[in-house]
């Protein structure tokens, strides 16, 4: 299932983070992700969120992927 | 001119583009009417291009952009994000702040909304 796919990503993707969840927003395609890391810290949102789709490539280069909502926050501020 | 230029030509002069699913009249997509409400709410002098038009351009605006999906917007040159930052910016108050301090305090006095397209006057892959 593509949820726990996304789920394994972001977690080898960013091993420290203080919120990491992935919410199945329906059709097995459309998710929403929240993670708080401090990869994220100083990162202005575009950087944040060019991370994240870093981490999702296969899943979006594969079609699992069709729509994805992204909230992502540094471990500071 | 191919797309690319054309693209970049656009990114680089219009004070915000919107790259998006139809056009502002015709939207084809809930994220890209996200983005455009945002935009509208404040006062943002859009330029409107509708990447549908062909595969080609969503590939190439992609490539230089280095951001996968559609919408994608852009403040005198820069990209700024899509509908989730966007909407996020207008709700801590920082698109307006970003438009007053990239375009001047008068920018909404100029709101024109215009749709341009990449795939005219010849442009070419």
């Amino acid at each position: 299932m593509t949820k726990e796919r996304i789920q394994a990503l972001l977690e080898s993707a960013f091993p420290d983070a203080a919120e990491l969840r992935v919410i199945d927003r329906g059709g097995d395609d459309h998710f929403e992700v929240r993670v708080t890391a401090p990869a994220f810290n100083g990162l202005s949102p575009v950087a944040a969120h060019k991370l994240i789709y870093a981490a999702l490539d296969e899943p979006w280069a594969d079609g699992s992927i069709h729509e994805l909502r992204i909230n992502t926050k540094g471990t500071t501020t | 001119m191919t797309y690319s230029e054309r693209i970049q030509e656009i990114i680089d002069g219009a004070d915000v583009a919107l790259f998006m699913k139809g056009t502002p009249e015709a939207i084809m997509c809930g994220n890209s009417e996200r983005a455009l409400g945002a935009l509208r709410r404040a006062r943002a002098p859009i330029t409107a291009v509708d990447v549908l038009v062909d595969m080609e351009i969503r590939e190439d605006l992609s490539a230089i952009s280095g951001w996968p999906t559609i919408p994608q917007v852009f403040i005198k040159g820069e990209l700024v994000g899509g509908a989730d930052i966007v909407e996020d910016l207008e709700r801590s108050g920082e698109l307006e702040k970003t438009l007053l301090e990239r375009l001047g305090d008068d920018y909404w006095s100029t709101r024109a909304e215009s749709v341009v397209t990449v795939a005219e006057e010849g442009a070419r892959r």
